[in-house]
């Protein structure tokens, strides 16, 4: 079939792989690439956030309206709904694609060509910050045309706020597909995750109308945090300065967990 | 000769159950070297110590120079991996996973491509491949960087006889072209085909080690000489023939069982009785049957 391969490297102690950086700016690319080929993914993460703002802010929009704190409804779900793309991607997206490497051997394949450790988690964060990006964007073009986006009024804690929130929700996404033994199982905790996340967290219905106990239960939630760390200086209702603080706690502890249980 | 892997007493547990227990191993550059035993011998764990990707509980080890335990992720950067039971992710072509896994001093790809019949394939997504297709891709990143070092864990695993033999033969074509290989398999024919020593695990232990004709000749050293003899030749008591263990029959064919001398003595009395048997064969044992005897407890022959 072949006569002699021009592959052999000798014995001399040389690294024979691209550096850390391009072997990191690869996987991005690799794994936008692929997320472009998953319409599943795709659809949930860009539809879902689009289809639930338009009917829960729609619902929420009458005149005996709950309170919003003294916002106008659809532009308190409006900017609530960012969070909504941040859960989908961290709960939902991230723990089954993580699963799914681990179970099929793909982060052990990326660990033998000598990948660091770090880099398919940095990748999938960043992955997962672009995508928040991007479904955001969606998300608010289509929310814009039917009630307005609401001026934001602190730029800085917002966009400090929707980030940390993302890279959070990622690391919970990589922790959680990093523990659980397969693709179903991240499926499973990972849904069962987003829908309470969802629904009490900023997605649902307006804090008025929920008891006391939803209320507390939904102060648990790291998405209430998320959600609030981006809607309060959004909105104008605070700096979200508590919120972001526990946003960026839950980061440290969720990175810490995966540094531990992501085994490249 | 420079030694490319050097293991002393490497041993492995999870929990109470011992997968390595003072496993020795060393490779020379540019040697082909088998790793052979049952399923759960102990040899991928062994070899994926050797490249970092698991942690050894005792014993030292030298590959390429650096100490896997504290040079892993350096180590893995001289050393092309094929992996047992590793994929790719479905919707990744071939020509996005060698620019993924392509360092700057890579193998020219069209003729690696090509060498491993994957030329026409660059943008065939990885779910879509064959076994063999897939095999082949893992073979050609294993290679694409030109490693010191290339580790294959039951590459033709799954693999249809004639994917094997391309397989076969790109090893070889490896062997010719200087790289040091260590390859892990159950399949001894392959072992044969292909390795310059074997070295055989049981139970997480190194049982014997040595090159295939040797490993033969030490745990399978008969032979079995059949023929039919012509109806005009002298009858012949094959038994009193020296070297001879033991003789049947299967209608008018006969086959004595011996040692490796009863073949010369044999092929003489053959001689001396009359005609020669025009359909005469000897059957020499192959490795599997001396890993049969190696590896089965109580087996003889």
């Amino acid at each position: 079939m072949m006569s002699t391969l021009d592959t052999h490297g000798g014995t001399n102690g040389s690294a024979r792989t691209a550096s850390p950086a391009v072997i990191l700016g690869r996987l991005i690319g690799t794994e936008l690439r692929l997320v472009l080929r998953e319409p599943l993914v795709l659809a949930f993460v860009f539809a879902f956030p689009v289809v639930t703002v338009l009917v829960i802010a729609g619902s929420f929009a009458a005149e005996d309206a709950p309170d919003f704190f003294g916002v106008e409804p659809a532009q308190w779900y409006v900017a609530s709904y960012l969070a909504v793309v941040i859960a989908a991607i961290g709960l939902v997206m991230v723990p089954v694609h993580v699963a799914s490497y681990r179970e099929r051997g793909v982060l052990r394949r990326f660990a033998a060509a000598g990948f660091p450790r770090w880099s398919f988690a940095v990748a999938s964060i960043i992955v997962g910050v672009v995508l928040t990006v991007v479904a955001s964007a969606v998300m608010l073009a289509v929310a814009a045309p039917l009630y307005g986006l609401p001026p934001v009024e602190r730029p800085l804690w917002t966009v400090a706020g929707g980030l940390a929130g993302a890279v959070a929700f990622t690391s919970i996404g990589l922790l959680i597909g990093s523990l659980v033994p397969t693709a179903r199982a991240a499926q499973a905790v990972g849904l069962l995750a987003f829908f309470p996340s969802f629904l009490l967290g900023g997605g649902g219905p307006p804090p008025d109308v929920m008891g006391d106990g939803l209320r507390r239960m939904a102060d648990f939630l790291p998405l209430t945090h998320v959600t609030e760390a981006v809607r309060d200086p959004w909105l104008g209702l605070g700096t979200g300065a508590a919120d972001l603080a526990v946003v960026l706690a839950v980061l440290v502890v969720s990175a810490l967990g995966w540094w531990r249980a992501v085994r490249l | 000769m420079n030694t490319v892997v050097e293991v002393r007493g490497l041993r492995k547990q999870y929990g109470h159950r011992t997968v390595v227990d003072g496993v020795d191993l060393d490779v020379a550059e540019g040697e082909i070297v088998g790793l052979l035993g049952a399923n759960g011998a102990g040899k991928t764990t062994t070899v994926e110590i050797l490249q970092g990707l698991r942690r050894a509980d005792g014993g030292s080890m030298r590959v390429l120079g650096l100490d896997p335990a504290v040079d892993g992720q350096r180590l893995r950067t001289m050393v092309g991996s094929q992996q047992q039971e590793s994929a790719l992710p479905d919707r990744l072509r071939v020509g996005e996973a060698i620019a993924l896994f392509r360092g700057p001093r890579s193998a020219p790809v069209d003729g690696l491509l090509a060498a491993f019949g994957l030329a026409g394939h660059r943008r065939t997504a990885f779910s879509a491949l064959s076994g063999g297709q897939r095999q082949r891709l893992f073979l050609v990143l294993a290679l694409l960087n030109r490693p010191h070092l290339v580790v294959l864990d039951e590459l033709t695993q799954g693999l249809d006889p004639a994917a094997r033999r391309d397989v076969w033969d790109a090893i070889r074509a490896l062997r010719d072209g200087g790289t040091t290989v260590l390859l892990v398999t159950h399949y001894m024919d392959e072992a044969e085909a292909l390795c310059d020593r074997v070295v055989v695990m049981r139970e997480g232990r190194v049982v014997d080690a040595g090159t295939p004709t040797a490993l033969v000749d030490r745990h399978a050293p008969w032979a079995t000489v059949r023929f039919t003899p012509p109806s005009t030749s002298d009858p012949v008591d094959w038994r009193a023939v020296p070297g001879v263990h033991g003789v049947e029959r299967d209608g008018d064919v006969v086959l004595v069982h011996g040692d490796r001398t009863a073949v010369a003595y044999v092929c003489a009395e053959l001689v001396r009785s009359g005609p020669v048997p025009t359909d005469l064969a000897v059957l020499m044992p192959d490795l599997e049957a001396a890993l049969i005897t190696l590896l089965t407890p109580g087996e003889t022959r």
